[in-house]
């Protein structure tokens, strides 16, 4: 087992070189986020800098993105605050799928009651779009960043969560549990450290997909004035300049280039995605290739296949 | 759905007792929470010394017959702010609604039959797109070109003062219908084309082909009736969209809609208002849920009502 781990992790890494579009995703990914973390080095001026004699100037080789009412330079405003977007998006996202994998895995394993809870929990928080119910956590909760990753991950766990449970369900049948089960290992010991493994690619898929949502949400919650304080950078704060009618008719710099940023990051992350799934998860691109006789059987004569909507 | 609809005004009932300001003072207008021998009255009238649970029911009839409480902040009854702000919000949405769902229709039913084809090809890289462009970005770009730059529309609210006939109202109407409409169109119009795709190669549309009926019907008759199954449930949760609001579209244009409201509400922790509108947006899906186990049984006469999945 341990010998064959890096023949598989190659064989995928090989897969994803060759998809076009992961690659292209990474490519954009792996340039935003580097000029991310030099952000000092490549921008030049200090975000938080005024400079009363050049407010509001449109972009021009001094100011790459042209500067704001305060005169603080826009291009080292959107570098920092694309750190501080992603560190939201990535870090939300890891911790709703961790609520989602966890709570799916038990349900899944042990059914019963507990499932029944869980499920019936998860229908609760799918009941409402998902920024009402970021704005009636924010209600309680109050602004600030943990606040917004906290209101996040539990507002977005559910996904992963149906994701994983309908994985356990159909893996726990399987020989090898069953062979578990008769060693006598615990069911933490068979959740945890063999079934778990077994379902790391839709894990994966769907975290990649929840850090372009939530980088979405953070800029609709910060556009709206009830996200991220004004003192830290994001790219939906900046975007939030705009609720102001004489930005958004003079000063298109202020919010093309943030909304730019956006567009282009979550863009890349959603290629990044696709590509996975089709190494990670074979069977969401050709269908039925992994059926069995039995499914197919059943597919037969229900007619339909169920969906996962 | 109506067990769900009982727990989630629990939650909301309960959520609201615990939060920080008396619930009082949601209940009675401002005028006459000022004498305090009246609050005494009113605090036994209005039942506050009963058991919770009773009170929990009370509430449950009070909302039945419409009588939503008190806003905090304005002290208007929260009825009244709703018959207000509803009527822009239905005019937005539904129209949006109506637009974006013709549209991504027939180009999904283009794009899926000519798999490959230019509507193809653009009707992709399109929805590629769109789902990565925040829907708020949309109207500010519409905004800044068709309302500042070549002044064709009206930079935003829903009247301009004086002006309140309906045909006045329409080139208000048109930027946050357009935003909303795009924002909406990208994962409508990848659905309906993926739905004709799966549709398009099963056997019996071989068999409608081979009887030799035209391509067009049996595009219309066989393929498209049958890929709008999945499509439907799609469009039926968007339907809540009527009671909630567009809350980013109707933020950018100033439109004096619900999700207008409820941003107003939040940002002055007006918990009263909140309650009601989330539960409204509860109930309105829960609704839409119902809705498209109806529209399912009629499409498909395969599935029945009532009948357990599996």
């Amino acid at each position: 087992m341990t010998d064959k781990v890096p023949s598989t992790a190659r064989l995928l890494a090989a897969n994803f070189v060759r998809n076009t579009a992961g690659m292209v995703g990474f490519l954009i990914i792996f340039l935003v986020v580097t000029s991310a973390i030099f952000a000092e080095q490549i921008s030049g001026y200090d975000p938080n800098l005024m400079d009363g004699m050049s407010t509001s100037m449109s972009p021009s080789t001094d100011h790459l993105m042209g500067t704001d009412q305060l005169g603080r330079d826009m291009f080292s405003r959107v570098l920092y605050g694309g750190r501080n977007s992603v560190l939201i998006g990535v870090t939300a996202s890891f911790l709703g799928n961790l609520i989602g994998t966890v709570l799916g895995a038990i349900a899944g394993y042990l059914g019963g009651k507990l499932d029944t809870i869980f499920i019936r929990l998860s229908e609760l928080f799918m009941t409402f779009p998902q920024l009402v119910l970021v704005l009636i956590f924010v209600t309680f909760l109050g602004q600030g960043v943990s606040n917004v990753i906290i209101i996040f991950a539990i507002t977005g766990w559910m996904t992963t969560f149906r994701l994983v449970r309908s994985e356990f369900l159909s893996l726990r049948e399987e020989a090898f549990v069953e062979a578990d089960r008769a060693f006598g290992f615990s069911k933490k010991r068979i959740i945890f450290r063999h079934l778990l493994p077994n379902t790391m690619s839709p894990i994966v898929v769907a975290f990649t997909i929840n850090i372009a949502i939530y980088i979405i949400a953070e800029a609709g919650l910060s556009f709206l004035g009830l996200g991220v304080p004004v003192t830290t950078p994001t790219w939906g704060n900046l975007l939030a300049a705009a609720q102001a009618p004489v930005v958004v008719e003079q000063y298109w710099w202020l919010w093309v280039f943030p909304a730019t940023a956006i567009i282009v990051f979550v863009t890349g992350v959603n290629f990044i995605g696709d590509g996975l799934r089709d190494v990670l998860d074979p069977r969401q691109r050709t269908r039925g290739s992994k059926s069995t006789f039995k499914s197919a059987l059943k597919e037969k004569l229900i007619g339909t296949r169920e969906r996962n909507s | 759905m109506i067990p769900m609809a009982f727990s989630i005004s629990a939650i909301i009932f309960f959520a609201s007792r615990l939060s920080p300001i008396d619930p009082l003072n949601s209940l009675i207008s401002p005028d006459a929470a000022a004498d305090p021998t009246n609050l005494a009255i009113l605090k036994e009238r209005l039942g506050f010394n009963d058991p919770i649970i009773v009170q929990y029911f009370n509430w449950l009839m009070e909302m039945f017959k419409g009588n939503f409480g008190y806003s905090i902040q304005s002290g208007q009854p929260i009825s009244e702010i709703l018959a207000l702000r509803m009527p822009a919000t239905l005019e937005l949405v539904l129209a949006a609604l109506i637009i974006s769902t013709t549209l991504a229709l027939l180009i999904g039913l283009i794009a899926g039959a000519n798999r490959g084809g230019l509507t193809d090809k653009t009707s992709r890289a399109l929805a590629a797109v769109g789902i990565s462009v925040p829907d708020f970005f949309i109207g500010l770009a519409l905004l800044n070109v068709l309302a500042y730059r070549l002044s064709w529309f009206p930079t935003g609210q829903r009247i301009s003062p004086g002006q309140e006939t309906f045909l006045d109202r329409l080139p208000h109407l048109v930027l946050p219908v357009a935003t909303l409409s795009i924002a909406m169109l990208a994962v409508l119009i990848r659905y309906t084309r993926n739905s004709v795709l799966d549709t398009i190669n099963r056997d019996f549309v071989k068999t409608a082909r081979s009887k030799g009926l035209p391509e067009w019907k049996v595009m219309w008759s066989h393929v498209f009736r049958n890929s709008l199954g999945p499509v439907m449930v799609l469009i039926a949760f968007r339907l809540p969209l009527l009671v909630g609001g567009a809350v980013l579209v109707e933020a950018v244009f100033q439109w004096p809609g619900i999700g207008d409201t409820i941003v107003e509400a939040v940002t002055v922790s007006d918990y009263p208002v909140i309650m009601v509108v989330s539960l409204l947006i509860a109930v309105a899906i829960l609704f839409a849920s119902f809705l498209v186990d109806i529209a399912k049984s009629i499409l498909d006469p395969r599935v029945r009502l009532g009948a357990t999945t599996e």
